[in-house]
């Protein structure tokens, strides 16, 4: 951009620091806040205090703590999910998918047999909700690296076709039909409901194990370095011997995991939940917002603790909101909405630097780039 | 050097049998200057309306330079243009368009996604604001007939041959009314029947439409089989001029390599080693599914070097992939120490003890975002000695990178700086030294000495030297027929995809192997 004699240019940071990452996440939150004004701007008792609702609501009340607490262990094994593939430079688009099919695989444990002690029905639902998103994740890191089908538009499909599959199996007549048959599974006997720790679901200490696992995995470990290599530059990585069908392959199946845990968090281990509800799609589409706070923590597990927590509450608080100050409908999701744009721009922040540039007066004519060699 | 009468505004030129002719396109002691590099020193260039004129020289001889100044996409440090004796000064490639000179680049410059048409009217002076595309294809229509052009306008380019592709940039240039055409390496990319063809149809452009032609080129067939007359570069200089009639393909190459004698430093015959690295009749394909290499055969034994002579794009990529287990060989077998390794995968090799330095330093050979530590590993993220249950040794990779900075002289701050940081040549010596601390026994070595400064050179060269010394195979693979014939005991011009011969070091001179790389043998 030009104004008069001074252009505005974008110079790339040599190595922002990580002090820089959390500033412009900052940033990106509080546009995101304060672009979301008009969003409230029917709220009849002033701006401020939707802003209170929300806020107070998500993390000030005891069961709005409680049920942020839960949606954002949700959140942030979804985030797991798209953030494993992402180190690989790969894209997992497929979080509601591999969440349905973690329900179903979960689900099948009890459907098939209780005839087991429920502590091993727990362990083999839980492995069952890991292995069943992995398969689904797997699937499409095989096609991927295989046959180089692009795994977004793979992802894709599979979130198509287990949201029809779900609807089979827990609708009118499916197998997994709820006794009221309203359109929704079978409800867990008590024994077999998660065990609680502190209150929250076991599900809680899994996520933030994870956390740190991820994170020394990547930074420490040989198989996370392998991982990385391949994500920054694949052909490099094959030079360096990497199988790229391996590092294709396990970050999806991981990914794809992570997925089915959080499949296994949200319709076996929530209280008050405990079966997989007729509104199933919903926990879908919440699952993309994984996708954001990955992005957003720059691959850092760790990082996405807070982030999540936040997203979980932003999204609870402004559904309540909504209700309370008679909001228009699907405030919670154009909130999300606008932090996924003010997080784009931010990045530009991150990695650019915003300089105004005098331009010498005897400049003629640009020379011409991009000339071929000699 | 030629003597003729500079700085007037139009002149003539004494042409074979006493006649006289205006040249339409001539070139006055051009000279350009890129940053430690003389491009071109005070050249003089004569075309005749009408002929097909071969520019020929090697690799970095300035053709390419030369023919961005006639197009207007340089300008000269010095000397003059003049169209039909006019003497002219191009600013940009508008001003060369508006006078009738067209370019073809060697990289295409077509939007794939467009139709043919779409991409001939593209950028055309008239074609700003609204697309009469209509009426403009009624004119490249027209034009294509004239010209015996037959090439569906419809199509969409990524449909299309690289031959019709070359193709569509050609009708480009004739439809913004070029009558002087400048095709950049124009077979570099084609099939010897889409060689064939073009041809065919610029010599059908020149004898019936008389349309000038300036090919660009290093191979020596193409220019004995279409040219009229020859200009000969060398490091910047104009060597030689002839009518291609007068010419044989030996005259050509002593005019192209010179006749320096070549000093060599590899006489201090090293006891031969062990047979290690044999060849046989290994064929592979190109990225384009083309065969790149053909039914090549030779073996090496410990402490030899062989060198692979040949301008990039004659198979070089394809036979270090196939080396080094990064590209699957369409035939035939590689041995390393007895074993048929063939089918092993990069990983399998590295461990066997096969190291490869790529030409690609910085997307291949390193990766910009890693720290030069995390750049170390690349090489040794499978090494036991570096892991301790799944875990990096951090701290011995640390130290080996401290140790090659230092052996090497690498220029960094320190190692936790990103690779993307490093000048070309000491990433070049990082990238050397990682590979030649794992000891490998086979080296392959592709370019090692490109881009670098003279010190840089002369160390990565000694450093191939020392790997020999110590017992190492080296599979030196440059364009330089100078480093060649100084580092060698053996020599292997290679020519689209063939060793026309594996000379040893005593039979190698610069004229037989320069022949070759240039495709003139028997």
């Amino acid at each position: 951009m030009k104004l008069a004699r001074y252009e505005l240019t974008l110079q790339p940071r040599a190595a922002p620091g990580p002090m820089y990452a959390v500033l412009t996440a900052v940033v990106a939150i509080v546009l995101a806040l304060a672009l979301s004004s008009f969003l409230f701007r029917s709220a009849e008792d002033g701006l401020f205090s939707a802003y209170r609702a929300v806020f107070s609501y998500a993390f000030f009340t005891p069961r709005g703590i409680v049920a942020t607490i839960q949606r954002s262990i949700y959140l942030l094994l979804c985030t797991y999910a798209f953030l494993v593939p992402l180190r690989a430079g790969l894209w997992n688009i497929g979080l509601p998918g591999q969440v349905f099919a973690g329900a179903l695989a979960a689900f099948t444990v009890p459907f098939v047999t209780e005839a087991l002690p429920p502590g091993i029905l727990i362990v083999l639902m839980v492995a069952a909700a890991a292995v069943g998103g992995a398969v689904v994740g797997g699937f499409a890191g095989f096609l991927r690296a295989r046959f180089q089908v692009n795994e977004i538009l793979v992802t894709m499909m599979l979130n198509s076709i287990f949201f029809w599959a779900v609807a089979y199996m827990i609708k009118e007549g499916g197998p997994f039909m709820g006794a009221t048959a309203e359109g929704e599974g079978f409800s867990l006997p008590p024994s077999l409901q998660a065990p609680m720790l502190l209150g929250v679901p076991f599900t809680a200490a899994l996520a933030l194990a994870a956390a740190v696992l991820l994170d020394l995995l990547f930074t420490k470990t040989a198989l996370g370095y392998r991982i990385r290599a391949f994500g920054e530059s694949p052909p490099a990585a094959r030079y360096g011997g990497i199988v790229p069908l391996n590092v294709s392959l396990v970050v999806f199946l991981l990914g794809g995991a992570f997925a089915g845990l959080a499949a296994y968090h949200n319709f076996a281990a929530i209280p008050g939940v405990y079966k997989i509800p007729g509104n199933y799609g919903f926990y879908g589409d919440l699952a993309f917002y994984g996708i954001i706070t990955a992005l957003i923590a720059r691959g850092s597990a760790v990082g996405a603790v807070p982030i999540a927590i936040l997203f979980a509450g932003l999204s609870l608080g402004a559904r309540f909101a909504q209700g309370l100050l008679r909001l228009t409908f699907g405030v919670d999701y154009a909130l999300l909405g606008l932090l996924m744009m003010t997080f784009v721009a931010s990045h530009i922040l991150y990695q650019f630097r915003i300089v105004w540039r005098r331009v010498p007066a005897a400049v003629v004519q640009p020379v011409p780039t991009g000339l071929p060699g000699g | 050097m030629s003597s003729e009468p500079r700085g007037s505004s139009a002149y003539r030129t004494e042409a074979g049998g006493g006649a006289f002719f205006t040249p339409i396109l001539s070139a006055r002691g051009v000279t350009k200057r890129f940053p430690d590099v003389l491009a071109l020193d005070q050249v003089n260039l004569d075309v005749e309306p009408g002929e097909i004129h071969a520019v020929l020289g090697q690799n970095g001889a300035g053709k390419t330079t030369l023919m961005n100044i006639l197009f207007g996409l340089v300008e000269p440090d010095e000397g003059v243009l003049f169209l039909n004796g006019e003497h002219v000064r191009f600013r940009s490639p508008h001003d060369a368009l508006a006078l009738g000179i067209g370019m073809v680049h060697q990289t295409r410059r077509l939007v794939s996604a467009h139709t043919v048409l779409e991409n001939i009217v593209l950028g055309h002076p008239t074609a700003s604001g609204l697309l009469h595309l209509g009426s403009a294809r009624r004119d490249v229509a027209s034009l294509c007939t004239r010209y015996g052009i037959s090439i569906n306008l419809g199509a969409r380019v990524w449909q299309l041959s690289e031959g019709e592709r070359q193709w569509v940039e050609i009708i480009k240039a004739l439809y913004r009314g070029a009558r002087i055409l400048i095709l950049d390496e124009p077979t570099s990319a084609l099939t010897p029947p889409e060689v064939k063809t073009l041809l065919a149809g610029l010599q059908a452009m020149v004898a019936d439409q008389g349309v000038t032609v300036l090919l660009v080129t290093h191979k020596l067939p193409i220019v004995m089989a279409v040219s009229h007359r020859v200009t000969v570069l060398r490091s910047g200089r104009v060597v030689a001029k002839l009518r291609t009639a007068d010419a044989t393909e030996e005259i050509l190459v002593q005019h192209m390599v010179g006749r320096e004698v070549t000093f060599r430093t590899t006489n201090h015959a090293a006891p031969a080693g062990r047979p290690l690295l044999q060849v046989e009749d290994l064929s592979a394909y190109n990225d384009k599914g083309l065969l790149a290499l053909w039914g090549i055969s030779v073996a090496l034994r410990e402490g030899e070097i062989l060198g692979v002579a040949g301008v990039t794009g004659n198979g070089q990529e394809e036979l270090a992939q196939v080396l080094a287990g990064l590209r699957p060989a369409a035939s035939g077998m590689v041995r390393f120490d007895g074993r048929d390794v063939t089918h092993l995968s990069p990983l399998d090799r590295w461990r066997m003890g096969v190291g490869y330095v790529p030409a690609e330093r910085t997307e291949v050979g390193s990766i910009a975002m890693f720290s030069l530590v995390e750049n170390m590993a690349l090489n040794y993220h499978f090494d036991p000695a570096f892991i301790r249950r799944g875990f990096l040794d951090t701290e011995g990779l640390d130290q080996l990178t401290q140790r090659i900075l230092s052996t090497y002289s690498v220029k960094a701050p320190n190692q936790q700086v990103r690779a993307q940081h490093l000048s070309g040549g000491n990433l070049q010596k990082l990238i050397l030294g990682r590979v030649l601390s794992r000891r490998p026994r086979l080296l392959i070595a592709h370019l090692p000495t490109q881009g670098l400064d003279v010190e840089a050179t002369a160390f990565v060269r000694a450093t191939l030297l020392e790997a020999r010394e110590g017992g190492a195979a080296v599979v030196l693979i440059s364009e330089d027929l100078d480093e060649i014939l100084t580092l060698s005991d053996w020599v292997a011009p290679i020519y689209e995809g063939r060793f026309p011969a594996v000379l040893p070091q005593s039979e190698a001179d610069a004229e037989t192997v320069g022949a070759m790389m240039a495709g003139h043998f028997a």
